[in-house]
């Protein structure tokens, strides 16, 4: 490792003695620009708004399809219970027995 | 920094109120110190004055966030310094380093620093840089950092701390591991021979 260390001691040794590039003001324009677009994503996106309330309705869709589900299941489930319920009250073949005894 | 009788705290008010001449004030005071980030861990391909721009838009966002724990210079340095970091890591592969990929010059500096015990020519110097460079690409953008900031610019274990946010403990522990990567690619090099 030691052998190693100075190896890489006089490289960067070597690369040490070249100066950092001097220009480090900022390039005309660059100020300007960066403070324009600093709070350019604070206003409204149109295309976020829409992707929120997208997802919205598409949750709201999705409970009302559950809804009418649920509620169709349940009348025509009662309908059919009223069905067998009128059809018990009302019996066409001893209607039409009790007809032709008397 | 270049002006030194910027009032920081007043022009933060400012910024914080969103006034566009603070914040330009702001980023042209603080370029030359991103800028400086930005040229010692460019990543290949990538033009400094995007990554400059990508680093000031990221202070601004989250500049609610700073609570004056540190120095701001130093909360923007590390803003900074991972930013190249994760565009470093973005670039994921590092190609295999081969002599044939060095210049002439470059080539002369690593086969005199491997085979002999001489210091390197004053002249060759910008070779030597370009070859530091070179050869700090292929370890993890972390590795590289750490040992550009401590051997290339030579700053200490506090100031690499106080600009990473990385323990010094932690900072010992990956300059020690990258110097050992380092040492296997110097290896490397040795076995095979310049073409």
């Amino acid at each position: 490792m030691k052998d190693f260390d100075a190896r890489w001691g006089r490289l960067v040794a070597a690369a040490r003695q070249v100066p950092a590039a001097a220009d480090v003001a900022a390039p005309y324009g660059f100020a300007v620009r960066v403070a324009a677009r600093a709070w350019a994503d604070d206003r409204p996106n149109l295309q976020a708004i829409f992707g929120r309330f997208a997802v919205r309705a598409l949750w709201v869709a999705c409970l009302l399809m559950l809804a009418s589900v649920a509620v169709d299941y349940f009348s025509s489930k009662s309908g059919t219970q009223d069905e067998y319920a009128n059809e018990s009250l009302f019996d066409p073949v001893s209607e039409v027995l009790t007809a032709s005894s008397s | 920094m270049a002006d030194e009788t910027f009032d920081l705290a007043a022009c933060l008010d400012r910024v914080r109120q969103h006034d566009q001449v603070a914040a330009r004030e702001l980023v042209e005071h603080l370029y030359p110190l991103v800028i400086r980030i930005v040229r010692s861990h460019l990543p290949r391909r990538v033009a400094e004055e995007d990554l400059a721009q990508d680093i000031f838009l990221k202070m601004f966002t989250r500049l609610d966030q700073y609570k004056g724990a540190v120095a701001f210079t130093h909360w923007v340095s590390r803003i900074a310094v991972t930013t190249c970091i994760d565009q470093l890591r973005a670039q994921k592969r590092r190609p295999e380093f081969r002599w044939a990929d060095l210049s002439e010059k470059e080539a002369d500096v690593l086969d005199s620093v491997l085979t002999s015990e001489g210091d390197v020519a004053v002249n060759d110097g910008l070779a030597a840089r370009e070859l530091v460079y070179k050869l700090l690409g292929q370890l993890k953008p972390e590795d590289r950092l750490v040992l550009q900031l401590l051997d290339l610019e030579q700053h200490s274990v506090a100031e690499i701390s106080a600009r990473t946010g990385w323990n010094p403990s932690l900072v010992k522990v990956r300059a020690f591991r990258a110097r050992g990567k380092l040492k296997k690619l110097f290896e490397e090099l040795q076995r095979k021979e310049r073409s």
